[in-house]
């Protein structure tokens, strides 16, 4: 009926509108839904191991909230999983498989502490200094599987995989052959610095200006995946490589560079570990943060707008989590679990057709025609 | 024979009988992955399918003080993962790369958490009395020189792994399951249209691959260790990955390229002993894979344009 009564025009934005509307609602209906059933098996596991599964859910649910210094932990952790988002909606986005952002932080982490510990700055240019090398390192380092990937056609999966490994062990060298105080017993060098810290602005609370730059980093990202022409070509890329090939796109340079920038956050993202977290470089700095970039960047459906708002709603269930181990004894490994539900139900594409089918069979009944 | 010579002569062949024992954890899943790949559905999880084998296997060992069972719970759970694996894949269409990934993350976490759960212990079952699998003595093999030590007295599963060579090979290209197997990777469309049900022999494909993981994951903490280890797979599933593509898509190159894996890991042990930093020699491996790779991608640049595994997914062919 409000079609026939508008002009054309208008009766196919009205169309385009309602049919955006619509997917916005499945995709969000769709994430939610999903997190609630991951959550919804994690609690089946949790009462299977634990006495007490209502407590230790309610630890998992309620914990990061519990205190103004919980709450600054759990911003201090989704601030690393925002940068590592963004790096993987970059590569996501030309539908690389590259997983180079763990060796890409360790190495950001690396020339961060470096600069951070010898190349003494004056106030700000040291900090600047230090997270530009970061972001430089991991942009580098992204170079390898990249020019593999677009020049030889090798996969940049196993490469990355392997880069990852060999990242880590040089970070590793370097930090108990040369970075650590010489003679130390231990596996962490000395402080940075406070020219080289991100600063905490509240006492006693762990949140940082590390948290302002990750969302500057997400607009840039948003700004170069959606209003810069390689955003442009990198999205055609992804979306379809034999039309991207047909119109002229240059292939090649566009996959090499695209897993080389994101390597600017996940190098960041090192940065902040050792700079806004640490304070100075530790043994197993990242424990695998890396790859928590994956869930995030496929929550937000590699849309960097919508990274920090997962990474804030991940990150709460890694910090519910070790809550939970410390006060319920169940381990926090069940996030990641979760985390591998997550992931398995959101990209099973014809798990939602139904659900989706029969929302849009009901919002066409109501907008009647 | 002076006694440096001797020495050395030792050296090598325990070096070489090393090489075979390091070689197993890659050939077995290797194998799995070439299966996959070759009927068309690159198995991601080898990883996670190895990392839960080794897990089950150790529990179930240890509680029925049999490896046997331990062996055969393990393979039924490797069993489980690729049949979900595959019907995430296939019915729900989920991304094979993406799911593949989900499943490495289910298995770290989940062993890890289950472990926790059973021992207290995050790192390793020391605290689970589990049960390894036998090594065998071949009775042919005593007494030969230099062939003797090298070849006897290894795990059953070392054996079984060379021995999948040959089977896997005569599987894929002397039975009519494995000839169609090979059709509905080449073209499933073509496949289809003969008559052969793609979606059934990818199942079986993909299960296949990860009951062969399996049992590289059950050597791994019932065979070379004797206990199991968070994330004590540490990339095998994933050189095993680049194993199949060096070696050609084909099991005997397959296994050439194990070995050689194998050996910059069996390197890489050997010159633990020395005084250099363990970083350099553990880098060994990976830049090895690294490198294969890059080679292997540059020789077939030159050598052909046809089907490009795991290259391009949806841009196979180069045309100018």
């Amino acid at each position: 009926m409000t079609n026939e009564t508008m002009a054309p025009q208008q009766a196919e934005a009205f169309r385009t509108q309602t049919v955006r509307r619509h997917q916005i609602w499945t995709v969000v209906t769709r994430t939610l839904t999903t997190m609630a059933m991951a959550l919804g098996m994690g609690f089946v596991i949790t009462a299977l191991v634990s006495p007490r599964p209502l407590q230790a859910y309610t630890a998992l649910l309620t914990g990061p909230l519990s205190s103004p210094a919980r709450i600054g932990i759990w911003m201090e952790d989704a601030t690393g999983l925002i940068l590592l988002g963004l790096a993987f909606t970059l590569v996501f986005q030309a539908r690389q498989f590259s997983l180079l952002a763990e060796g890409q932080l360790h190495l950001g982490a690396l020339v961060a502490g470096i600069v951070a510990l010898h190349l003494p700055l004056p106030i700000g240019l040291h900090l600047g200094m230090a997270l530009l090398a970061a972001m430089a390192a991991g942009f580098l380092y992204g170079l390898i599987p990249g020019a593999l990937k677009a020049y030889l056609g090798a996969s940049e999966l196993v490469a990355s995989l392997m880069l990852n490994v060999i990242a880590q062990r040089f970070y590793e060298l370097l930090l108990t052959y040369w970075l650590r105080p010489p003679g130390a017993g231990y596996n962490w060098t000395d402080p940075f610095p406070a020219t080289a810290i991100l600063w905490r602005p509240i006492p006693d609370v762990r949140i940082n200006i590390g948290l302002p730059i990750a969302l500057m980093a997400t607009a840039l990202v948003w700004l170069l995946i959606y209003r810069s022409s390689f955003g442009y070509e990198l999205r055609v890329v992804g979306a379809n490589p034999e039309f991207a090939r047909y119109v002229g796109i240059p292939l090649r340079r566009v996959i090499l560079l695209g897993i080389a920038v994101s390597g600017i956050p996940a190098g960041l993202a090192g940065a902040y570990l050792a700079m806004g977290v640490h304070h100075r470089l530790i043994l197993n700095i990242s424990l695998g943060l890396g790859f928590e970039g994956i869930v995030v960047a496929l929550l937000a459906r590699n849309n960097p707008a919508f990274v920090p708002l997962a990474a804030f709603a991940y990150s709460y269930l890694r910090i519910g989590g070790d809550i939970m181990e410390r006060t319920a004894a169940v381990g926090s490994d069940l996030v990641r679990l979760i985390q591998a539900v997550i992931i398995l139900f959101l990209t099973a594409e014809a798990l939602f057709e139904q659900l989706s089918h029969w929302i849009a069979r009901r919002r066409h009944l109501h907008v009647g025609s | 024979m002076s006694e440096a010579e001797v020495l050395r002569a030792i050296f090598s062949v325990a070096f070489l009988a090393s090489v075979l024992r390091v070689t197993t954890p890659i050939l077995l899943p290797a194998l799995g992955g070439l299966i996959s790949e070759l009927a068309g559905v690159i198995n991601i999880a080898l990883e996670g399918i190895m990392l839960t084998a080794a897990f089950v296997g150790v529990v179930v060992s240890a509680y029925t003080q049999s490896p046997w069972l331990g062996l055969a719970a393990a393979l039924l759970a490797s069993a489980l993962l690729a049949l979900g694996l595959a019907f995430f894949h296939l019915e729900l269409k989920a991304d094979l790369i993406l799911s593949g990934l989900a499943l490495n993350l289910l298995a770290s976490g989940g062993t890890v958490f289950a472990l926790y759960s059973l021992t207290g212990d995050k790192g390793t079952s020391a605290a689970l009395a589990s049960r390894a699998m036998p090594a065998l003595n071949l009775p042919f093999l005593e007494g030969v020189p230099i062939l003797g030590p090298i070849l006897n007295q290894h795990n059953v599963m070392v054996y079984i792994a060379f021995l999948m060579v040959g089977v896997i090979g005569l599987l894929l290209y002397r039975t009519r399951w494995g000839i169609h197997v090979r059709a509905v990777g080449a073209n499933p469309e073509v496949a289809a249209s003969v008559g052969l049900n793609v979606r059934a022999l990818r199942y079986q494909a993909l299960v296949l691959s990860g009951v062969l993981a399996g049992l590289g994951g059950v050597y791994m903490s019932m065979g070379y260790l004797q206990l199991f280890q968070r994330d004590m797979i540490a990339g095998r599933g994933f050189i095993a990955l680049a194993a199949v593509f060096m070696g050609g898509r084909r099991p005997l190159g397959t296994m050439l390229a194990a070995l050689l894996f194998g050996a910059a890991d069996a390197l890489a042990n050997q010159l633990g002993a020395l005084q250099i930093p363990p970083q350099w020699v553990q880098m060994i491996p990976y830049t090895a894979t690294v490198s294969a790779l890059a080679i292997y991608a540059l020789s077939q640049q030159r050598v052909t344009t046809r089907h490009r595994p795991l290259m391009f997914p949806r841009t196979q062919t180069r045309k100018r």
